[in-house]
């Protein structure tokens, strides 16, 4: 029996089909995107004419590249403070004994928007963003804010802004979930001997669930990052990169060259970047995580 | 309790219910809009409407958000099936067994865990097209399965890894083939974290906004997320129309979610990486 | 035991069903275009427009069975996106195995594209052939579809843009149609000064301001420089008038005589906004005109763009352009495609689409007022006496070129790019556009 299972040819049959799957599905398209962004080709013509590195060159020189790197890397800021920051600390009062009898009910509403698509969560703000009959600019009013009132998603100084903070409506929750999760899995005589030793809840929360979970929060924070510049939908929905180019992101850059401007090899350009991106901040997110074990 | 504590839990309640109010007031704002009629929603956003407009929801439902509907629980079911299927098998070898090599696959596949689905879409679409899937139920189905394995299978396996080896050892006294473990002993005692994959890949099938708006041209094949934005720019003249397709949208996974929450986070914190 | 087996069957049943589902639904296999003949000597046609709406459905629907019962062995299969997701579409199904014998398209660079790619069939033969099919159609409605002399698109409506405006509130302040720019901008002030919105823009998606700048390019610059420039293989964009076009549509910004937040309004709650009084001038497309009459009964009439005297731009130019179909040109049947248009643009089916669906038909004498709302018979008589039209900014022109106008008009109006700035990042982009097009 043993012997079987050392057996790399009776392990096969189990993994092959998925591991021909994901080679074919996600790395074959990875790498042939290399090759395409050689190449300028349309969806529509048959000749494809190669142009070598002629693509990178413009895209490092494309202004448009710049402010999309720079809206990804925003994004991705604003999410590791609001997102894994908050989420933590929000986490962290939901264990506290004080709340914890209202854990579920909690949990349940901050995760809510999370299993919305994005494509709903999109047009429902774009409506909500509406300087007329908005519920934003209408808040605000109501507040008595008026000098806040505005055009939120129509100003390219603020558009990626109300863009991003839709994200983080969405999808703190999701976060608060993972680290609730890991918390669970924290033995309550560790708080209780921190008590014991006169600990307050800052205090604890320090020394005792940060350093408990910190894989979560390594995990958290990866997922977070690599969503940061994965994002797509929310700009697609709600600015398609306007104003001007004020929210562009890769994905959007990507889409455009792609089916609005016919230039496929510039889009395989451009989704080689991204993923050259994702791949490095996940590398070294990875070196971070393992030099976190051994600390 | 003490004054210190009283004011924390103060502080804390109002804090979250202010939270719960920023999240739970749109949708309920999405709610009640899609009752009214086009010139209510204009001049008296805020209000409740006047006459109730059921027959929107009914309006949009015709309107091409129940083709949609229908497409995304079968593209979603389809995909999450063979998800737990093929994932579960491969999670099974790579916890199971030892040889040469095994690292280095498991590797490989949770590396597909960090690519961006975006880098594979145009060649994807021209993979599709070659093989013929393009515009076809399957031009959904194979990319979200194979984008969603390495997430299932780092799940999986973590979770497999727990279950003890006795069980297996006591079980095959009697003789039985690797098959007959992973039947007998690996499916039914990790069906809490198969419970929670699914429901985690479902949920990003379910929503998923890109490739469904690539690999397929057909509008009989769209699913939810893309046909909202068709319905947009179908029904705009009418708000009230487009907010009650954007509810029918989102109801199903929010109710799913309500309802299974419990054993969703009961599973995970079975299965996942150990905090 | 009998567990597991359950649930494998159950599990291979979901799969074969699904292989069975999945085939059924695949249309064609790549590299073929989805017409092929069917068992019985039928002929499928794969037709496809974007009027998915409930309004204009019906009307297609309608036409495609008439079509049918009069030619037994054709069988239309008919599908409808949106006008947004229709450009997308359309490069999407080019490239895509399953190409529809029969595509909408704009006219202009739009058309031209697939021109030049290959993707569209040249049907000068097919108009040559039938004089009398040729002859039915106002000659302004051909021209635009047309490339190198040769005729590639069938328009099916006629479109112009005008300024629609709200009766009431002109009488309100005894206000007139103004004829000149002066006339106009006088007529701006007044509404301003008198507490009205004088135009209600919505450019959340910013064709709405491009149609603005249509007109006010064909105005402002001459004939043969536009033409030269909206030709990808000799843009160079370097004419003043340009930059001076762009400033016409800034002052009119400035001078806030558009609504507040021009740019995160849609054109579709801009008009609603109109509807409900609450703006007293608004630019509209012809189609429109039935849901104006609708919402505004008796309360509403419209005037062209006026004239700008120092523009060099021929001024009896009007805005619009018609937009149609074309024939695939790796159809099989190009025949039965043909047969179709023609019925589709016959005079009888002209009338019945001016009736249902109020929109002005190319087809000569078919809009008239006894089929059409008063408005559209005397707009279609106004681009009938045009001289020429001025076709849509972003469909007129390269993708690109259009992509850098359509995504720069709303810093302009919100004040983020000057004219000269948008007009040397155009210069650019045509000159990166000429040289790829040269290759």
């Amino acid at each position: 029996m043993q012997k079987t299972f050392q057996n790399a040819r009776s392990a096969l049959p189990y993994i092959l089909p998925a591991l021909l799957l994901i080679l074919s599905f996600v790395f074959l398209p990875m790498i042939l995107n290399v090759y395409y962004s050689l190449f300028r080709w349309n969806a529509f013509s048959v000749e494809r004419d190669f142009v070598g590195w002629e693509y990178y060159v413009r895209l490092f020189r494309d202004p448009v590249f710049y402010t999309a790197v720079k809206n990804n890397s925003l994004y991705a800021v604003i999410s590791i403070v609001v997102q894994v920051g908050g989420g933590l600390v929000i986490a962290a009062i939901l264990e506290d004994r004080l709340i914890r009898r209202w854990q579920s009910l909690f949990r349940t509403i901050f995760f809510i928007p999370s299993v919305i698509s994005i494509a709903v969560v999109g047009l429902l703000w774009q409506l909500l963003y509406n300087p007329d009959i908005g519920l934003v600019n209408g808040a605000l009013q109501m507040l008595g804010q008026n000098e806040w009132v505005h055009a939120w998603l129509g100003d390219s100084k603020t558009a990626i802004f109300a863009v991003i903070a839709v994200s983080q409506w969405q999808f703190t929750g999701y976060m608060v979930m993972l680290f609730l999760i890991a918390m669970h899995k924290i033995p309550e005589d560790l708080y209780e001997s921190s008590m014991i030793d006169g600990a307050n809840r800052i205090q604890t929360f320090f020394k005792i669930t940060i350093p408990q979970i910190k894989e979560m929060i390594l995990v958290g924070t990866m997922i977070t990052v690599i969503g940061a510049f994965k994002v797509f939908d929310e700009v697609y929905v709600m600015t398609f990169g306007g104003p001007g180019r004020s929210t562009e992101v890769l994905g959007t850059m990507l889409y455009r060259a792609a089916f609005r401007n016919d230039e496929m090899g510039y889009a395989s350009t451009i989704a080689t970047v991204i993923f050259a991106i994702t791949f490095a901040l996940s590398l070294l997110q990875m070196k971070w995580s393992r030099s976190g074990q051994e600390g | 309790m003490t004054l210190q504590n009283k004011v924390y839990r103060t502080v804390i309640w109002v804090w979250f219910l202010l939270y719960s109010l920023w999240i739970l007031y749109p949708l309920l704002w999405l709610v009640m809009n899609g009752l009214k009629s086009n010139s209510e929603f204009f001049l008296d956003t805020w209000s409740l409407p006047k006459q109730w407009l059921w027959q929107n929801y009914l309006a949009a439902w015709d309107a091409g958000i129940g083709q949609y509907f229908f497409n995304s629980i079968l593209v979603t079911l389809v995909s999450v099936v063979l998800i737990l299927l093929l994932g579960s098998m491969a999670a099974y070898g790579l916890s199971r067994f030892r040889f040469k090599g095994v690292d280095a696959l498991l590797l490989i596949i949770l590396s597909g865990l960090m690519l961006a689905p975006q880098v594979s879409l145009i060649s994807l679409y021209k993979i599709l097209q070659t093989i013929g899937l393009y515009n076809t139920y399957w031009a959904l189905i194979v990319p979200y399965v194979a984008f969603q394995l390495p997430f299932a299978i780092f799940l999986m396996r973590s979770y497999f890894l727990s279950i003890p080896r006795e069980l297996e050892e006591s079980a095959c006294m009697d003789g039985c083939n690797t098959w007959g473990i992973y039947l007998h002993i690996i499916l039914p005692m990790g069906r809490p974290i198969l419970a929670s994959a699914a429901l985690l890949t479902g949920m990003s099938i379910w929503n998923e906004f890109m490739f469904a708006m690539v690999f397929v041209e057909d509008t009989s094949l769209r699913t939810i997320p893309v046909g909202l934005m068709n319905l947009r720019s179908q029904l705009n003249t009418n708000f009230g129309v487009q907010l009650a397709g954007l509810t029918i949208a989102a109801l199903p996974m929010i109710i799913a979610f309500v309802l299974f929450q419990r054993q969703f986070v009961r599973g995970l914190t079975a299965g996942s990486v150990k905090g | 035991m009998m567990k597991g087996n359950k649930k494998i069957a159950l599990i291979a049943t979901l799969l074969f069903s699904l292989v069975a589902g999945g085939c059924a639904s695949s249309t064609s296999a790549p590299g073929e275009t989805a017409s092929e003949s069917g068992k019985d000597g039928q002929v499928e046609l794969k037709f496809l427009h974007k009027w998915p709406q409930p309004e204009y459905y019906p009307y297609f629907e309608e036409v495609v069975k008439d079509f049918e019962s009069q030619n037994p062995t054709i069988k239309i299969k008919m599908e409808a996106v949106a006008d947004e997701p229709m450009k997308d579409k359309l490069r999407v199904v080019m490239g895509g195995g399953s190409v529809p014998d029969i595509t909408f398209s704009w006219s202009g660079e739009f058309a031209r594209k697939f021109v030049r790619s290959g993707a569209a069939m040249d049907l000068t033969p097919y108009l040559e052939e039938d004089p009398t099919w040729k002859a039915s159609f106002i000659p302004a409605s051909l021209q635009p579809f047309a490339s190198d002399g040769k005729q590639y698109g069938i328009p099916l409506r006629f479109n112009g843009k005008f300024f629609v405006y709200n009766k009431d509130i002109f009488a309100k302040h005894q206000l007139e149609k103004p004829k000149t720019w002066d006339e106009f901008l006088e007529l701006l002030d007044k509404l301003k000064a008198a507490g009205e919105t004088p135009i209600i823009l919505g450019n959340q998606s910013p064709w709405a301001a491009i149609h603005y700048l249509t007109g006010l390019n064909q105005k402002m610059v001459s004939a043969e420089v536009l033409a030269k420039d909206y030709d990808p293989k000799s843009g160079q964009f370097t004419d003043p008038g340009y930059i001076k076009a762009m400033e016409y549509l800034k002052a009119l910004q400035d001078g806030k005589y558009f609504n507040e937040n021009v740019n995160s309004n849609s054109h579709d709650m801009a008009t609603q906004l109109f509807y409900a009084g609450k703006g007293a001038m608004i630019y509209l497309e012809l189609e429109e005109f039935p849901t104006v009459e609708k919402s505004l009964p008796g309360k509403w009439d419209f005037f062209e763009l006026p004239d700008i005297p120092d523009g060099k731009g021929n001024p009896n130019y009007i805005t619009g352009a018609p937009d149609g179909f074309i024939v695939s040109a790796k159809s099989q049947h190009p025949k039965e495609a043909i047969a179709f248009l023609k019925f589709l643009t016959n005079k009888a089916n002209a009338e019945k689409m001016v009736k249902q669906l109020g929109w002005p038909s190319p087809i000569d004498g078919a809009t008239n007022p006894n089929t059409a709302l008063k408005q559209v018979a005397e707009g279609v008589e106004v681009m009938k006496s045009a001289e020429g039209m001025a076709q849509w900014l972003d469909t007129d022109v390269h993708a690109k070129v259009a992509d850098v106008y359509l995504s720069n008009i709303q810093l302009l109006l919100d004040g983020t790019k000057s004219p000269e700035e948008i007009m040397k990042e155009v210069q650019a982009v045509a000159e990166e556009v000429k040289q790829e097009v040269e290759q």
